[in-house]
């Protein structure tokens, strides 16, 4: 959890939450659940992190929040994606993957001779 | 949304942020104890997970805040648009009532932007100096006064100039001089230029500094060292903004000059309207350079009358350090720079006229926005009935009448700039000083801020009566409720009778000014301006250095000038009309107490060849004409005004005086005629002061020569040739058409007229469409009343007779007033009248006919539309 290399991935944080919420709309904590069960628990989502960005992602336009009823009726603020957010989605996943490709190379490739 | 719009009233930021982070918690604390952590366990782990919850509360808390913010201001903006976007609509739907709306302001504001603007450049800032209300230039006046009722200003003495530069009451005194001067360089065209020779200091004390290169210093005047200043304006045209010009040489006045620096445009030498300064010259105080302008800064605290003593005593040491054994004959006068604007008086009487104008202006879209508030109850009423709240219904009448002030200024803007630059372009020369006029910001936004409080105050007026009546009542009646409706009739009426009222003021003093300049123009000027002309020749002191040469020259002139065909008769004269000589000195009228000595008035004199009466064609009263021809004989030749105020009741053919000369001398002299009164001096001239006549042209200053011709004259051209057939080498010499010179003096009062005249069909024009309005609106009101009263047997012509005599109420009500008012405000008027009293009765009675008459034709419309209602219709409507 404290490993740096988790660290770093702090800024796809809203990549993932925009994925998460591509499926359903989901309050904070499903949110959080369901990133941490996708990845085997291997990521755990820092609530100091999740919520200003879920904040921030709202004040930008990319989901929407609404107050509803959770599975265990209590009331909860549900997030969904909004058109903006799919696009920002779409952008973002480009982007990523070419991110990590570029990456991939660089760890993948030896120099020739040694 | 709900929840939007929930939170955007009811709960905070706060509470939401809190709830959503509980929510969280418990759902962490639940799927620990799932795992089989006890309840107090998988509390504190969660909080030990959570970490400081308090920074992401706020973090998430100032998010959302900031939010709210920005959707708050969009919403507002929204709005905003959308008003302004309905307003457009609506207004655009009615495109008479717009058009009229707009184009009464664009032309009140315009004519007051164009006014102002010309106040403000002449004689609120005349000098764009800084510190320019402490600016004062000093002039000298006679000891005694000057009592002949011309502006005269005498330029100090170099010997004055010197003495006053270090004045204690001024921050700092600069003289300057100003010249034509020939230049010329290597291989072009000579020029002639406007030449201003100013001290180091100037550019400094008018706030301004070089653009290019550097001033001359002290060091340089001191040595006389042969530098120039161009004026941007010249580098700019003849030297294509080359910096190169710098260092280069050319010839001013014979003279090779280094060019050494370039002063901005903006630099104007302390005289009004007259030329810009092409190019600036070191000024060095010499005895021989008369006519310098002096300007100083006076310090703060000192008084004009304190500084006038200090230069009055400076002028009398330097005197008598110069070695004159008398005071000096003279004091000083401080003018203001906006005392130097001849037409001052007109400009404020002007203002103050465009500023009823406005007010007229403002009257009737106060009208406009009544009766549209009257016809759009009905729209406004379904608006509320639909839910619109009150407020934002005012803002909408609120935006409306803001759009339209907005399209008024805009057009208002449009018309300033067109009227002033028609101002400026269609000066007369004696109001020369108008083409400093431009377009002012402050004249520009007082007008506004009024159109726009009108615009406001009446827009509120009509949104507060149009929330007042109820929604029912409205869509019921279909127009105003009968209350609102008679407030607002009464409101309008009383609106117009103050239109009426300034209405007339301005026809009185347009009036007024109508008859001054018609009197100016068919008064008989007591000689004979057709057909004369003068003509000045240009003689160098070089080579006519004495009276006799210069008498040989004159001499010549007038023996060839009859020579030519057409012309009846030759005399040379000191002064040619129109314009003024003067002699500076006191009288001593036999009889009477001898002038204290070492005193000196301004005396209207004329030296004059024994043949300038005739010539002229003035009228000879009494006595004779001078019987020597050269001049020598003692005699002397008065006008009427003279001979009235200093021998009333008595012949003054016979009457001894003696004219006491500048220097002291003077002998005794008898008059030997009387002519009649003539206003040599110009149209505006005041014909009866008194005119002294002596036998004899000073050849110090060259005097004129003045022809009498006939129809076979070749004019000007044939005139100017006989100079260069005596002398080639001479400059062209000043000639004049005295009839079309003597017309063109009265171009200023006229010019002046025009404009009063143009804002005053202007005010009567608003003021005519402001009573059509009301009195249309009545009918309109009074429809079903009018078919009743039909339909009961009323003939349609009291029907026409009643509408005709209440428009002629109102407007005889606002007659009366602006009779009134008139009464006092042509006080303003009272210098510029010639002829004609500021009381003329005729005036009065004129700007009244000329009112009822407007109403009168304003009411044709409204009457006729009365007349021809038809009692079934009427009393179906509704």
């Amino acid at each position: 959890m404290r490993d740096p290399s988790i660290e770093f991935l702090k800024g796809t944080l809203d990549l993932m939450i925009l994925k998460t919420l591509s499926w359903a709309p989901a309050h904070g904590y499903g949110i959080a659940r369901w990133i941490e069960h996708c990845t085997g628990d291997v990521l755990q989502v820092e609530e100091g992190s999740l919520y200003p960005a879920l904040h921030k992602l709202e004040e930008r336009g990319f989901i929407a929040a609404e107050w509803g009823v959770s599975d265990n009726n209590r009331r909860a603020k549900f997030y969904r994606l909004t058109a903006a957010g799919k696009k920002q989605l779409v952008t973002s996943r480009d982007y990523w993957a070419r991110f990590t490709l570029a990456v991939t190379k660089v760890l993948e490739t030896a120099p020739a001779g040694i | 949304m709900k929840e939007r719009y929930l939170r955007f009233f009811g709960p905070r930021a706060e509470a939401d942020v809190d709830d959503e982070l509980r929510f969280h918690f418990d759902m962490r604390v639940r799927d620990y104890m799932a795992r089989g952590m006890s309840e107090p366990d998988a509390r504190a782990a969660v909080v030990l997970r959570l970490g400081d919850v308090q920074r992401v509360r706020d973090e998430c808390v100032a998010i959302t805040h900031r939010r709210e913010r920005q959707t708050t201001r969009a919403q507002l903006l929204d709005a905003l648009v959308q008003d302004v976007r309905f307003a457009f609509r609506t207004l655009g739907r009615q495109k008479g009532w717009t058009a009229v709306a707009v184009l009464t302001l664009a032309l009140g504001i315009g004519a007051n932007t164009a006014v102002y603007s010309v106040v403000s450049n002449l004689v609120l800032h005349p000098l764009p100096y800084p510190d320019a209300n402490r600016l004062v230039l000093p002039f000298l006046e006679p000891s005694e006064g000057n009592s002949t009722g011309i502006r005269v200003s005498v330029s100090p003495s170099p010997i004055d100039v010197k003495a006053w530069i270090g004045a204690r009451s001024f921050e700092r005194v600069q003289a300057v001089l100003e010249n034509d001067v020939t230049v010329e360089r290597r291989g072009q065209a000579a020029w002639a230029l406007h030449a201003a020779y100013v001290q180091p200091a100037f550019p400094a004390f008018a706030g301004r500094q070089p653009i290019a290169g550097r001033m001359f210093t002290d060091a340089e005047v001191a040595s006389r060292e042969p530098v120039a200043l161009l004026s941007e304006g010249v580098w700019r045209a003849r030297f294509g903004s080359d910096t190169s010009v710098l260092g280069s040489v050319v010839t001013i006045d014979d003279k090779a000059h280094t060019i050494i620096g370039v002063l901005p445009s903006s630099l104007r030498p302390p005289r009004l309207g007259r030329a810009p300064a092409d190019i600036w010259l070191p000024l060095e105080i010499t005895p021989d350079k008369y006519g310098m302008a002096v300007i100083g800064r006076l310090r703060p605290g000192v008084t004009s009358v304190d500084a006038a003593r200090e230069l009055d005593s400076l002028s009398a040491r330097a005197a008598t350090a110069a070695g004159a054994k008398a005071p000096p004959r003279f004091r000083a006068r401080l003018n203001s720079p906006a005392d130097m604007v001849s037409f001052k008086e007109s400009l404020v009487m002007l203002s103050g006229a465009v500023a009823l104008v406005l007010l007229i202006a403002c009257a009737n879209v106060a009208h406009l926005l009544l009766s549209r508030s009257a016809t759009r109850g009905r729209e406004l009423a379904i608006r509320a009935a639909l839910g619109a709240g009150s407020a934002r219904l005012s803002r909408q009448l609120l935006t409306e009448s803001l759009v339209l002030s907005g399209a008024g200024c805009v057009g208002g803007v449009l018309v300033g700039w067109l009227g002033l630059r028609a101002v400026v372009a269609l000066r007369p020369e004696s109001l020369e000083a108008l083409r400093m006029a431009e377009l002012d910001a402050s004249a520009l936004w007082a007008s506004v801020a009024l159109s726009v409080v009108t615009g406001i105050a009446f827009g509120l007026f009509a949104a507060i009566q149009s929330a007042r009546q109820s929604t029912h009542e409205s869509l019921k009646a279909g127009a105003l409720s009968t209350s609102t409706a008679r407030s607002h009739q009464r409101l309008r009426s009383l609106l117009v009778v103050s239109e009426m009222a300034l209405s007339t003021t301005l026809l009185v003093a347009a009036s007024l000014l109508i008859r001054s300049v018609v009197h100016l123009q068919t008064t008989d000027p007591g000689f004979e301006p057709t057909g004369l002309y003068s003509i000045k020749p240009g003689l160098p002191e070089k080579r006519y250095p004495n009276e006799a040469t210069r008498r040989a020259f004159y001499e010549q002139m007038a023996e060839r000038a009859l020579r030519l065909p057409g012309v009846q008769g030759v005399t040379i004269a000191a002064g040619a009309p129109p314009g003024f000589s003067f002699l500076i000195g006191a009288l001593h009228i036999e009889g009477e107490e001898a002038p204290k000595p070492h005193t000196t008035s301004l005396i209207r004199y004329n030296g004059v060849g024994p043949d300038y009466f005739r010539t002229m064609g003035m009228r000879l009263v009494a006595g004779a004409t001078f019987s020597d021809s050269t001049g020598k004989a003692p005699e002397l030749v008065v006008n009427e005004g003279f001979a009235a105020k200093h021998w009333p009741g008595q012949s003054a053919v016979g009457k001894r005086v003696k004219v006491i000369r500048y220097d002291g001398s003077g002998t005794w002299s008898a008059v030997v005629g009387v002519v009649g009164d003539a206003a040599t001096g110009g149209l505006t001239d005041q014909r009866s002061s008194p005119v002294l006549y002596v036998p004899r042209a000073d050849y110090d200053n060259l005097p004129n020569v003045i022809l009498r011709t006939g129809p076979r004259f070749a004019g000007l051209p044939a005139l100017r040739g006989i100079v260069t057939s005596i002398d080639a080498r001479l400059p062209p010499a000043t000639t004049t058409n005295i009839q079309s010179a003597m017309a063109a003096t009265a171009a200023g009062p006229r010019f002046i007229m025009a404009l009063l005249v143009a804002f005053t069909v202007l005010a009567l024009a608003l003021a005519a469409v402001g009573l059509y309005g009301v009195m249309s609106y009545g009918v309109a009101q009074r429809t079903r009343e009018i078919g009743i009263r039909i339909a009961l047997g009323a003939t349609r012509g009291a029907i026409a007779r009643g509408i005709v005599f209440s428009a002629l109420t109102l407007a005889a009500a606002g007659a009366l007033l602006g009779l009134g008012g008139a009464w006092w405000a042509t006080k303003l008027l009272d210098q510029m009248l010639y002829g004609v009293p500021r009381t003329d009765p005729a005036s009065f009675v004129a700007g009244g006919v000329v009112l009822l008459g407007t109403a009168l034709l304003a009411s044709v419309v409204p009457m006729n539309r009365a007349a021809a209602v038809d009692p079934i219709i009427a009393m179906r409507a509704d």
